[in-house]
């Protein structure tokens, strides 16, 4: 899981180790957020987390 | 009766050193790395969380968590010494032998 | 995001590879734990008043202490310096090493020194000690220490918990059987077995025509168990096997029984103890074993050979996992199988033949060499199938029973060839499909009625067994020449 401004690099890290894991991205930034945004963050990712994991 | 730090190197499987051995393929093509087939669902599920030290990441971490807890999933949380380093392989290796998945964040 | 997380660890962990340079003036290098070493602690305190004096201490970094001792407990110097004796005196100027002396000699110190009296009520002289730098214990940790970048190889850090046997497996690295794990010093140790470099190239490795180096095929004949004195068979085995001519693509690729087949020629098979006699080609030796298996994992890790991908062998054979004898010279009555291919009879050789097998040639009864040599020809018509012919080669292993027979009546590999050449020339319309209610068979008669059973130099003769057994073998081979795989002898390098 990643803040979206990793998105090329996510593709070029896992071509550059013949791998593509699943990826779910938020919302940057993260380094200023309250703990009430990164929970909202959390709230919105959760289903595209789940889906990675058990396939849609 | 020597004080000498210069150690002999038995290799040994669990305790003591880690064991160094020297690569005998031509090295990993691509097709040799296939993702892991998909569970059905989270039921049951071991789901490693491991967090990569980044601030804030565990507040995130901490609700996806529970998230995972109420959709049944047993959820186990692991924690990199560092973000500038890839994960230390005995982490790595206690990761992949007692999930079935993980969730590697938040990387920013 | 850091970097790239890859499955193995690459740990530096080697020394710097450069020798540490020679202060100027005396130099000695000493340990505690070493009498003459102590007694001389009175010498060394009279020489750091006459000069410089840099003294190295191997154990205890505060001994001698009034010398101010320089620590070597990593044994760098000693190591790069070559010092296999405590105590040793160096004279050093401009970097270099001007002149040496070992143990305590008085007469040898004040010459290489130029200071008279040393040592007042010492004795003479008083031998040394081992230096730490050469102890056995330590010999191989030393050579990863200092001599182990020259290993290019990834290296894999296993977790602490990994049993290393199922590491190997769980990466798909091993044939089935469990392999010695390829640690820097084992592969240091194996790379010591031959004279070529770490870091030539040997050959490209079908399928994948990876190139590989000494280094990696070191790390594979380590896994398959040889010792360094192997591996310069292996080294050759490997060459021989990735010709063009021997064709390892394709005859791994293909869905015959046969895999590689090696056979040591000369005075190498008794150096290493090989097994050309009783149970040649089962269970047992050593050498025999893990020669073969090394070429069959180099292969399968360096050249991606493996089954269920490239390797579609409908049943393969046992002997892909190592197939490799030495012929049984000492009391043959033919030619080698070297020495009929053009190599001297002390030479050192290893060929490679695509076959599989044994299959058996059972005669008890035959006391004559026209007998027996029909019932080997009667036997080698059915290799593959009777009615085929010009389809694949063979080996024939003559045991030393049978071959007591042919050489009793005067016969040399040449009459033995010649008389199953004649024998083995059969008449075409024994051979055509549908004869004998079998479809399978030459699709027409040849033009002079007859069909040799095997192409010219189809069929390769060597002598192995053991004493006893009235029976010789057939190790069944793949197609010959051009479309198929031609044997091919390499010289074994030291």
């Amino acid at each position: 899981m990643a803040s979206d401004v990793f998105v090329d690099a996510a593709d070029a890290q896992g071509d550059a180790l013949g791998f593509q894991p699943e990826r779910v991205f938020v919302q940057h930034p993260i380094q200023d957020r309250t703990d009430d945004e990164m929970v909202a963050l959390a709230d919105q990712a959760v289903d595209a987390l789940v889906r990675s994991i058990c396939g849609s | 009766m020597t004080t000498s730090n210069a150690t002999s190197s038995t290799p040994s499987s669990g305790g003591g050193n880690p064991l160094v051995v020297l690569d005998p393929t031509a090295g990993k093509s691509a097709a040799d790395l296939q993702p892991a087939p998909r569970p059905a669902s989270l039921s049951g599920l071991t789901v490693g969380l491991l967090d990569i030290s980044k601030p804030r990441g565990s507040v995130f971490l901490d609700q996806i968590e529970s998230h995972l807890d109420r959709l049944g999933a047993k959820v186990v949380r692991y924690r990199k010494p560092t973000f500038t380093k890839p994960a230390p392989v005995d982490l790595r290796h206690e990761i992949a032998v007692n999930c079935n998945a993980v969730i590697e964040a938040l990387a920013d | 995001m850091g970097n790239p997380a890859g499955a193995g660890v690459d740990v530096t962990r080697q020394e710097p590879a450069r020798r540490p340079p020679l202060p100027d003036g005396l130099i000695a290098v000493v340990k505690r734990d070493c009498p003459t070493c102590q007694l001389i602690v009175p010498v060394l305190e009279q020489l750091a008043e006459t000069g410089p004096l840099t003294v190295y201490t191997q154990d205890d970094p505060a001994f001698p202490e009034s010398v101010s001792p320089t620590d070597d407990t990593r044994l760098a110097f000693s190591w790069h310096h070559d010092i296999e004796t405590v105590p040793t005196l160096i004279l050093a100027k401009g970097g270099n090493e001007e002149d040496r002396t070992v143990g305590w000699s008085r007469p040898h110190w004040e010459m290489l020194t130029g200071v008279d009296q040393l040592g007042a009520g010492l004795p003479e002289f008083r031998p040394g000690c081992g230096s730490l730098s050469v102890d056995p214990s330590l010999s191989t940790e030393l050579a990863v220490r200092f001599g182990g970048s020259v290993l290019q190889s990834r290296r894999v850090e296993l977790a602490r918990l990994e049993d290393p046997f199922e590491a190997a497996f769980d990466r798909g690295w091993t044939d089935g059987l469990p392999v010695v794990p390829p640690t820097e010093a084992r592969v240091m140790a194996m790379l010591e077995g031959s004279s070529r470099s770490a870091a030539d190239l040997v050959a490209e490795i079908p399928p994948d025509l990876h190139p590989a180096t000494v280094e990696q095929i070191a790390i594979n004949a380590v896994m398959a168990g040889c010792k360094p004195e192997y591996f310069p068979v292996v080294l050759a085995a490997v060459e021989a096997a990735c010709t063009t001519e021997f064709n390892m693509h394709g005859l791994l690729a293909t869905t015959y029984f046969s895999g590689p087949v090696l056979v040591v020629n000369g005075p190498v098979t008794k150096r290493l103890d090989m097994n050309s006699g009783s149970n040649a080609f089962g269970q047992g030796n050593r050498a025999n074993l893990t020669i073969g298996r090394a070429l069959q994992l180099v292969v399968r890790n360096l050249g991606g050979g493996r089954p269920g991908e490239v390797d579609m062998a409908m049943l393969g054979s046992p002997g892909k996992l190592s197939f490799c004898f030495a012929e049984r010279e000492h009391d043959s009555p033919f030619s080698s199988l070297a020495v009929e291919r053009g190599f001297a009879a002390d030479a050192d050789t290893v060929t490679v033949f695509a076959g599989s097998g044994p299959t058996a040639i059972v005669d008890q009864i035959s006391r004559t060499p026209e007998s027996l040599v029909r019932s080997f020809a009667v036997c080698l018509r059915s290799t593959g199938h009777p009615k085929l012919a010009r389809a694949f080669d063979a080996m024939l292993v003559v045991s030393p029973e049978h071959a007591r027979i042919f050489a009793q009546a005067g016969w040399d590999k040449d009459r033995l060839r010649a008389e199953l050449d004649s024998l083995l020339t059969i008449p075409g319309v024994e051979m055509v499909r549908g004869v004998d209610g079998i479809s399978e068979g030459l699709p027409e008669v040849p033009a002079d009625g007859k069909v040799a059973k095997f192409r010219p130099g189809g069929l390769q003769i060597v002598h192995a067994g053991g004493e006893a057994g009235l029976f010789s073998a057939i190790l069944d081979g793949w197609v010959g020449g051009d479309i198929g795989s031609e044997p091919v002898t390499v010289e074994i390098q030291p």
